[in-house]
């Protein structure tokens, strides 16, 4: 397999391995957010 | 100036779209990467918690200006092209792919009835002979037919200006949820009574693409197993083959305008809402397909309809099952034709506001000569859609490998603006997508890059996977792109021309609020609302009798931004934009002829009716005249202003309402509690009433008005107890009718009596008086 396209398969992996650990975060901390929203316990309108 | 709706409303507005979704979403990912499809879209839908979070972020900037100026700020002017061409095709593409896939439910449940009436002998003998067996109609080409008869008729509702309702969206959502429930309970019940299959991990190894599926890469690495190559790539691909589970989101940005104070927290109710609905429908339906449709009939027969193929699979007899996949249909069809509805308006919205920002010629927006709307546009939509419906010949997944292409690079050039202007732009954000750390004094967006990343990595995987879409989207966006730059060339000419005459002409003023203080007008003005510049007779009755050192006379245009207007408000220049400038010109021209002084104001509204009663209210207008609407006759103008007038709050004035008709016949309403008009048989029954009254002893000094009150009193407590309601009613009805005067015309008279949604005026609109 040429080597360039190895690269950007490598590429686009990590791309998304990285991505989905990230919002994996993204998906607990505003998802406690969300429940603070529906339980009515968030603070103030705008940060 | 506004009409907000509650975050329920909101949320099923965008349902409507996103759950729309489930009908066709695991179906075209089961064709692409196999039995496992169903696990990438419960990932997909857990993503999408992520990217409606961006999407928050987005809404939840105080930023004017379309999505065009936005993105260009962030991106500049060529990518944010791009991005709008890619936005156009994913809403262009919504409606295509709902109308067939609405066409492939009810064509497959046509086609089950036939197998079972024939089952059963129903079938006549000749028409078995006619059909050479079971009749069957042809899905692909029925659905192409029924798809394209919603298009149309969707399209000849907003050329007429549909007005978007809020209420039907949330009736839709209401039965699309008792659907939802039956689902599940049923499917629950059936997993116990009879077991289910195990759908396969999503692991490379249980990937099992095609070679459509491995699109420009099929023939890159022929006979060879990417999965087995690549691994986590084709995870992947997998992940870029279900995204359009997600499609819809993007419609969170064009109702957050709408939604009613607190904006923010309304605005994260909804999307909270949206998440979790869309999860457990699109997600829990996509597993239970596999788990409970048989394999050897879920791609080949259910592939396009695979919720109905579900209602067939379930524990029960036959009869029921084939009940409930007609529920199934009926739902589905009001879902999907409402995305057909969503996706014109949205487009409309998009290409509207692309036309606000310069970037497409004013000749785009040239409202009809009937009914106001912009049928330009509105056509070419319709149009491209038509084109894309009659191509696909009803194919469902090509459509869906295209409609993914439009979703995916949207999504992706919104997170990307979204990123960038964290650096870039350092006004009020009312939310920002977590996690964010500090370093050094800089803040690193972690959360936000994330999600940039996986649909930044999701969408150049499609770029080679779905080599349609590729192709597909990539001339679509060429050409929009080019539209867009010579428009933008065209307008830029323009506008420096119109400038120095608005500089010439006219002095702009912008204001948060109508104010009547700081606009110099007189308490007791005459409002004039106008819209088209060829019928400004009602301007010229107005004028003929006004005397306008005593009486001030404001010419009022109401910049209506209807749903899908955009995420962002208009810039002042939006607002004052060539037609308004026209409209003026010949509205002073007008005035000058009558050598009199009048004022000029631009409101930006989602509803002209509330417009034009807050700003009368706002300004202490005596009378507002308007001109005969095409559309309505003057009792139902009067009934619809009367309605926005019932919804501002207390203390607010009464007005007179002067409807001028060709010809200069007048048509007058009074607008708020008024005395009414008494038909001379009532008022000789009022006054027998009181003579007999007078002759009792000691009532001798009652007057008409104390045996009015004492008759209002005891109608109140009658209807108000509820004890004679029903028969006043009947009685009133009857009345009504043999008067002959028509419902709305009598709320217009009595305006009480209606409880509309609560309207509020909008603290960022922006006047402009001259």
């Amino acid at each position: 397999m040429p080597l360039v396209v190895t690269l950007v398969a490598r590429l686009l992996e990590t791309m998304f391995v990285i991505g989905s650990i990230g919002s994996v975060a993204v998906l607990v901390l505003s998802g406690i957010e969300d429940l603070k929203t529906l339980l009515g316990r968030e603070e103030s309108e705008h940060s | 100036m506004l009409t907000f709706i509650s975050y329920w409303r909101a949320a099923a507005i965008v349902l409507n779209d996103l759950a729309s979704s489930a009908f066709y979403a695991c179906g075209i990912a089961e064709q692409a990467i196999g039995k496992s499809a169903p696990w990438f879209i419960v990932g997909v839908m857990l993503f999408s918690f992520t990217v409606r979070a961006v999407y928050v972020e987005s809404c939840s900037m105080f930023v004017r200006g379309g999505v065009y100026r936005v993105v260009k700020e962030a991106l500049g002017g060529t990518l944010a092209k791009i991005s709008v061409s890619a936005l156009m095709f994913d809403y262009i593409l919504t409606g295509p792919i709902s109308g067939v896939s609405a066409g492939q439910y009810i064509a497959g449940l046509v086609n089950e009835v036939f197998i079972t009436a024939d089952a059963h002998g129903w079938i006549p003998r000749a028409v078995h002979n006619i059909f050479d067996g079971t009749p069957q109609l042809n899905v692909n080409w029925t659905s192409v037919i029924l798809a394209l008869a919603v298009t149309i008729y969707f399209w000849w509702e907003n050329i007429k200006g549909i007005h978007e309702s809020s209420e039907k969206a949330l009736r839709v959502m209401q039965i699309t949820t008792v659907m939802v429930v039956i689902l599940l309970a049923w499917s629950a019940i059936t997993v116990a009574k009879g077991g289910a299959q195990s759908v396969p991990l999503p692991t490379p190894e249980n990937l099992h693409f095609t070679k459509e599926s491995l699109g420009f890469l099929s023939h890159r690495f022929p006979g060879q197993s990417l999965p087995s190559l690549f691994g986590v790539l084709g995870i992947l691909i997998a992940f870029g083959h279900s995204v359009l589970a997600m499609s819809g989101e993007e419609s969170l940005a064009q109702v957050n305008r709408e939604l009613a104070h607190p904006k923010l927290k309304n605005l994260k109710r909804a999307a909270i809402v949206i998440a979790i609905y869309s999860f457990v429908f699109t997600g829990l339906s996509a597993l239970l397909s596999v788990m409970l449709i048989p394999d050897a009939v879920r791609v080949p027969v259910y592939k396009d309809n695979l919720i109905a193929g579900l209602a067939m699979y379930m524990w029960g007899p036959q009869i029921l099952r084939l009940l409930f996949r007609g529920f199934v249909v009926v739902v589905g069809f009001l879902i999907l034709s409402g995305a057909v509805n969503t996706a014109i308006i949205g487009s409309n919205g998009v290409l509207n506001r692309v036309s606000e920002d310069g970037v497409l010629a004013d000749w785009f927006r040239f409202p009809h000569r009937r009914y106001g709307t912009s049928h330009r546009i509105i056509n070419l939509i319709v149009l491209l859609q038509i084109l894309t419906i009659l191509a696909s010949r009803g194919n469902v997944y090509v459509l869906g490998e295209a409609y993914a292409f439009g979703v995916i690079w949207s999504f992706t050039f919104n997170s990307l603006a979204m990123l960038v202007l964290r650096f870039k732009y350092k006004g009020i954000r009312g939310w920002k997508v977590p996690p964010n750390i500090t370093i050094g004094g800089y803040e690193i967006p972690l959360g936000l890059l994330s999600v940039f990343l996986v649909l930044l990595a999701t969408a150049l995987i499609n770029l080679f996977t779905k080599s349609v879409a590729t192709v597909a989207g990539v001339s679509f966006a060429i050409v929009f792109f080019l539209i867009f730059t010579v428009s933008e060339r065209v307008n830029r000419k323009k506008f420096a021309l119109a400038e120095q005459q608005m500089k010439d002409h006219f002095q702009l003023l912008q204001r948060d609020t109508v104010e009547r203080d700081a606009l110099n007008i007189r308490a007791g003005n005459v409002l004039v609302p106008v819209r088209d510049y060829n019928t400004l007779a009602h301007l010229r009755w107005a004028l003929e009798r006004i005397n306008t050192t005593d009486q001030d006379v404001v010419v009022m245009s109401a910049r209506v931004s209807r749903f899908g207007a955009g995420a962002y408000d208009l810039a002042m220049e939006q607002i004052f934009s060539d037609y308004e400038q026209t409209l003026f010109t010949r509205a002073v021209s007008v005035a000058e002829s009558f050598g009199k002084h009048v004022s000029l104001l631009v409101v930006p509204a989602t509803d002209v009716w509330s417009a034009i009663v807050q700003t009368a209210h706002n300004l202490d207008s005596s009378e507002v005249v308007a001109g005969l609407s095409s559309k309505m006759t003057p009792p139902e103008q009067a009934f619809e202003l009367g309605r926005a007038w019932e919804s501002i709050p207390e203390p607010k004035g009464q007005f007179v309402l002067q409807i001028v008709r060709p010809g200069n016949t007048v048509d007058t309403f009074r607008i708020g509690p008024h005395t009414p008009t008494m038909k001379n048989e009532d008022v000789i029954l009022l006054h027998r009433l009181w003579l007999n009254i007078t002759r009792e002893q000691g009532l001798e000094k009652v007057h008409h008005h104390d045996i009015m009150t004492e008759a209002l009193t005891r109608f109140a407590r009658d209807y108000g107890a509820g004890r004679d309601r029903e028969e006043i009613i009947k009685e009133l009805r009857r009345t009504a009718a043999d008067s002959g005067i028509t419902l709305p015309r009598r709320i217009a008279d009595q305006i009480q009596t209606v409880q509309p949604e609560p309207t509020r005026s909008n603290p960022d609109t922006k006047p402009k008086k001259s």
